[in-house]
């Protein structure tokens, strides 16, 4: 089955996760590309051009960690890591490496396929324009230019310009987990990357304020924080 | 040296360190009686009272005085213990409910008492020695006459021995000593006044131990004593502060001790040099071939010891070298020595001890302490516990027994031959019975001799100079003869004692570690010490610090309540306790630590009483020489059990990561495949050609049985870790067993296995079950392991007394570091892209189903062309 579909770059050294993947992919619309050892990865992520590279951090011959910045050297297309459940630490280190997100084995594939979509487009969208406004996520609207922030038709929330700048922030980045590492960077700087408490203290008062919609801010437990619903 | 500034004394540093931590002691001196110590110790703990201290009268002792009882005043007085000993109650210090109540101050009236029997301690003085190591601060009193090493001084002067005495180091310990003085006219002026007395006992007193002269000479040393500590409180400091100034010389003081009634005066006369030059002391027995008869310097050593002497003991064959070897390699200054009494012709020749060191030790000060005036009677115990006489009674035995045989060789022999008859007997005397009996024997056998056969015969004239010259070097030769044969048998009973010592010695130490584990090292401890003691014996060894009795010679003899206490004590304190100790020594049982450098590892409980004879020195010696050996034994065994416990402990910790990790992988990926192959359908299956809809069934399918299959090996696993398997035992069919399993294989790889199965092969005892699920295994392996195209080979063979059972691959091998490592659970050798996936598990549950079948697994590569794979199980046939 031969289609134009983006093409997608599967890593994993287990021959029964291609089988079932490789048809799934396909019949989602995506051209999926076979690769089980790290070597074998690096070589089609060169000829091959994929849109996005499914990544499983446990490969018989390079460590997933080590492959992923290998990869990053020459090829811009977004990664997905495919890793055990209590590994947090493990794709916090890939997150903050580059990658773009990441599923827990043994994983649905509704969700992978949402991920995936969600991932490829917001590639997509950098090439359009980064910062579209106003921002619709479910019921909240996001208004860069004018600073405002509402739900529905309600009164515009009464934002601190620290609660907006990570607001903003995650938003920018919805549907796409964010480790803390990466939003502490983005909105107190980089000299605060270790001051995880502030994070804690207003990811508090966003969601107090976001009444409501708080549900959109969710809690990725050992990693980070994701805004906005996945569409399955 | 004058640029160096100057340092504080590290010993007296630390001696001031040891310090902290233990309660301090306070010691209220008096001459006598009467004085007012415990009158001021009172006042004074009244005052500490009033600034907010806790203070408690532990006990007290009025002796009816009013003016002492009214000084009590508020201060809490702790209730007496109660014992009840031959009928009688009797009254004593409460230590137990003093330790737990653990006031700061504790006020302790006379510190020389003796306690009743039955009580922990012995004596008073180490009731307060346990009291400060608790950190209990303590006050007391004490009379001068009391302290050890005056003794015989205040004995000399009042007539009067004292039975109650306190060792000089409790004193010298004292953080704190006051004098209370008063002049001795005033203090008889108090006794007429019946303050310290009742009347009619104040009119005795008067008449004996209260005479002015008694009272002022008491006085004198109490003062002296006082002044002394002084000096050496200033010098403590003055070296503590690195102050420069005179230091009195390096002296050091020995103390000889002989086999002689001085040996009690020399300890103490040297402990007063020693004090008054504030030097240390030492002491020395030097132990001869020649001196087994005489007194037992035990309690002079015994002496010693609580002066703080630092006792040793050497065996010499000869006295005066051996003192000077000891006193140079010591730096000693000052020798002590007692004028015993020694032999006659020694003295007469001027080779006593005395006079050789006077000659010999010019570079040390010599003091001589004269023998008591009244020495009892020389206590004769000859070497085979003969009573003296024997000896005597043999003299003319034996000269008539060689007169009997000269009369018979007479004719025979030359009168001069006969001689040698004589002699023979001389020498049988001196041999049994010493040299004063034989020297006797020599002479008597002499002029038996030239009485008879000399010529002319039946005068003692001689009739020529040949005979006269004869007859004096026969004499000679006997005397010679009697003082060395004499000397030469102890000698050889000595040396005797000693091999019998050391090959004792050896022969334990060849047991000792040939009892590999705790368990077997207690029982050869408990029979050595019986046999060595003569008495029964346990060893004890602490569970949760309480000491246990562990193994017991006669087996079920076992130490009674009381004696167990004194156990506690022994393993608490890591000193001997219970009989004849100074803790707890009315119990039946006496009990020795077993000590390392790491503490006390055990006990070993002797039962004393009842027993006639005490132990001797050379068996005593040899049983602490087993108690040495075996505490270093059982602190081994002890290491060794720990070790393989951490070892046992590290590798089951090994195990249960290696679980978790495989869990996660392991039954991750299928789950995955197959949920995975699940939804693909049920989302689009429709848009799938058939095909790919029938391959992704087949995932899920195979996924299903390779997750049951790994559930299979990790409940095998865990079931072998944890000793869960018992294989059956019955005759199996090894050659059936291999080709069942092969053919098999065979269907389900559709690989081609090659059986070289032996002819007349036994039929061990195994499990047919476990041997098959061990062939699948390795046949597996060998299938996945190796190119398609290849055969594996499996062969029985009879190994001696085993059988052997190999699997060969052509495989590619395994790397030699690896090896060692692949009968793991949960190690995967790390392959090329096509090797078929596996759990890590299959061969370490071979391993484990081998070894329960008592049998052994093993792995070769490369085998040949640096290629291929043996796996070898040797089973018991």
């Amino acid at each position: 089955m031969r289609n134009d579909g983006p093409r997608i770059l599967v890593i994993d050294d287990e021959p029964q996760i291609h089988r079932f993947l490789g048809p799934a992919l396909t019949a989602a619309g995506y051209e999926p590309i076979r690769a089980e050892s790290g070597h074998d990865a690096l070589r089609q992520a060169a000829t091959r051009n994929p849109a996005l590279i499914l990544l499983d951090l446990g490969l018989p011959d390079i460590d997933g960690h080590a492959l992923l910045p290998r990869l990053r050297a020459f090829c811009a297309a977004p990664v997905i890591i495919v890793s055990a459940r209590g590994d947090e630490a493990g794709k916090v280190a890939a997150l903050d490496a580059g990658a773009e997100d990441y599923v827990e084995k043994p994983f649905a594939l509704a969700e992978l396929l949402a991920r995936i979509r969600v991932v490829l487009r917001r590639a997509g969208a950098t090439e359009v324009a980064a910062n579209q406004t106003p921002m619709r996520i479910g019921p909240l609207t996001i208004d860069l230019d004018r600073r405002l922030a509402r739900i529905d038709e309600d009164e515009p929330l009464h934002l601190t310009p620290r609660e907006w700048k990570l607001l903003t922030t995650l938003a920018r980045s919805q549907g796409r987990v964010m480790t803390q590492h990466q939003l502490l960077n983005a909105v107190w700087g980089p000299a605060h990357v270790e001051d995880a408490q502030y994070l804690r203290v207003y990811i508090g008062h966003l969601r107090q304020k976001l009444g409501r919609v708080a549900g959109l801010l969710r809690t990725e437990p050992g990693v980070g924080y994701r805004f906005g619903e996945l569409d399955l | 040296m004058a640029d160096e500034p100057p340092r504080p004394d590290p010993d007296t540093l630390l001696a001031l360190a040891a310090k902290e931590g233990r309660g301090r002691l306070k010691v209220f001196l008096g001459a006598a009686p009467g004085v007012g110590k415990t009158f001021e110790m009172l006042s004074e703990g009244r005052s500490l009272k009033a600034t907010g201290a806790e203070v408690l009268v532990g006990l007290l002792e009025t002796h009816g005085r009013a003016e002492t009882a009214a000084q009590l005043g508020a201060l809490p007085v702790l209730p007496r213990r109660r014992i009840a000993y031959r009928g009688q109650a009797l009254e004593e210090f409460d230590l137990d409910a003093a330790l737990v109540l653990r006031p700061q101050v504790l006020l302790l009236d006379e510190l020389a008492h003796s306690n009743a029997p039955g009580s922990r301690h012995p004596k008073r003085w180490q009731d307060v020695e346990e009291l400060r190591a608790a950190g209990i601060e303590v006050w007391t009193t004490m009379n001068v006459q009391h302290l050890e090493s005056l003794s015989e001084d205040v004995a000399r002067i009042i007539g009067i021995r004292v039975q109650e005495t306190v060792p000089d180091h409790v004193l010298a310990d004292a953080d704190a000593v006051e004098l209370i003085d008063i002049p001795p006219a005033e203090l008889l002026e108090r006794l007429r006044q019946g303050k310290i007395y009742r009347p009619e006992q104040a009119a005795r007193a008067l008449k004996g131990f209260f005479r002015e002269g008694n009272l002022a000479a008491l006085r004198q040393i109490a003062l002296r004593r006082t002044a002394d500590r002084v000096d050496a409180d200033v010098t403590g400091y003055m070296r503590a502060n690195a102050i420069a100034g005179p230091w009195p010389a390096g002296d050091r003081v020995l103390a000889l001790i002989g086999r002689d009634a001085t040996a009690e005066d020399v300890v103490r006369q040297a402990r007063r040099i020693a004090d008054v030059l504030r030097a240390p002391l030492l002491a020395l027995h030097v132990e001869t071939a020649s001196a087994t008869d005489r007194f037992d310097p035990a309690p002079a050593l015994l002496l010693a010891e609580r002066l703080g002497a630092e006792v040793e003991t050497t065996v010499a064959r000869d006295v005066p070298p051996a003192v000077l070897a000891h006193a140079r390699a010591h730096n000693v200054t000052h020798i002590v020595i007692g004028r015993g009494r020694p032999a006659g012709w020694r003295r007469l020749t001027g080779r006593t001890l005395t006079a050789t060191l006077i000659r010999q030790a010019a570079d040390f000060t010599l003091h001589l302490i004269p023998a008591p005036t009244s020495v009892p009677g020389r206590v004769r115990a000859e070497a085979r516990g003969l009573p003296g006489w024997v000896g005597w009674a043999a003299v003319p035995v034996l000269v008539c027994l060689a007169t009997g045989a000269s009369l018979v060789a007479d004719g025979a022999v030359p009168e001069g031959g006969l001689g040698m008859i004589y002699l023979a007997a001389v020498v049988a005397l001196a041999a049994m019975f010493g040299p004063m009996p034989a020297a006797a024997g020599a002479l008597l056998a002499f002029l038996v001799w030239d009485f008879l056969f000399l010529l002319p015969r039946f005068t003692f004239a001689l009739s020529g100079i040949q005979e006269v010259m004869g007859a004096a070097i026969f004499f000679c030769v006997a005397l010679l003869l009697a003082g060395t044969t004499g000397g030469l048998g102890r000698s050889v009973a000595t040396a005797r004692a000693r091999v019998f010592g050391l090959r004792r010695l050896i022969e334990l130490s060849r047991k000792v570690s040939a009892a590999g584990s705790a368990g077997d090292l207690v029982v050869v401890v408990a029979q050595e010490a019986a046999g060595l003691s003569g008495r029964p014996a346990c060893v004890l060894l602490p569970l949760d610090g309480e000491p246990v009795v562990r193994a017991a010679r006669p087996v079920d003899i076992e130490p009674d309540t009381a004696s167990m206490a004194a156990a506690r004590w022994a393993q608490a304190k890591g000193t001997r306790a219970g009989f004849a100790t100074d803790a707890l020594p009315s119990a039946d049982w006496q009990f020795r630590p077993m000590r390392t450098a790491q503490g006390t590892v055990g006990l070993v409980g002797l039962r004393m009483s009842g027993m006639a004879t005490p132990m001797d020195a050379e068996h005593d010696r040899a049983l602490d020489a087993l108690l040495d050996q075996a505490a270093i034994a059982l602190e081994r065994a002890q290491l060794m059990a720990d070790q393989a416990r951490n070892a046992a402990r590290a590798e089951t910790e090994a195990l249960r990561s290696a679980l978790l990790a495989s869990i996660g992988h392991d039954l991750r990926t299928p789950l995955t495949s197959i949920r995975g192959a699940l939804e693909t359908l049920r989302l689009s299956g429709e848009a799938l050609p058939l095909a790919a809809r029938d391959d992704l069934l087949a995932t899920a399918e195979e996924e299903t049985i390779r997750l049951t299959r790994y559930l299979g090996n990790i409940v095998d696993i865990v079931r072998l870790e944890h000793g869960q398997l018992q294989p059956k035992r019955e005759p199996v069919d090894l050659g059936d067993a291999v080709r069942t399993a092969a053919e098999r294989m065979m269907r389900s790889s559709g690989r081609r296995i090659r059986c070289d199965i032996a002819e007349r092969l036994p039929a061990p005892r195994l499990d047919a079950a476990l041997i098959d699920q061990v062939l699948a295994n390795l046949l597996d392996n060998a299938i996945k392991f190796s190119p398609a195209e290849t055969e594996v080979v499996v062969a029985v063979r009879r190994d001696g007394p085993q059988v052997a059972i190999t699997v060969e691959d052509q495989g590619s091998g395994i790397a030699p570091d690896m090896l060692i490592h692949i009968f793991d659970p949960f190690f995967r050798v790390r392959r090329g892209d096509q090797a078929p996936a596996g759990t890590g598990l299959g061969l370490a549950i071979c391993r484990g189903l081998v070894h329960a079948m008592d049998g052994r697994i093993a792995a070769d590569s490369p085998i040949r062309d640096g290629k291929g794979t043996r796996m070898t199980v040797l089973l018991p046939a």
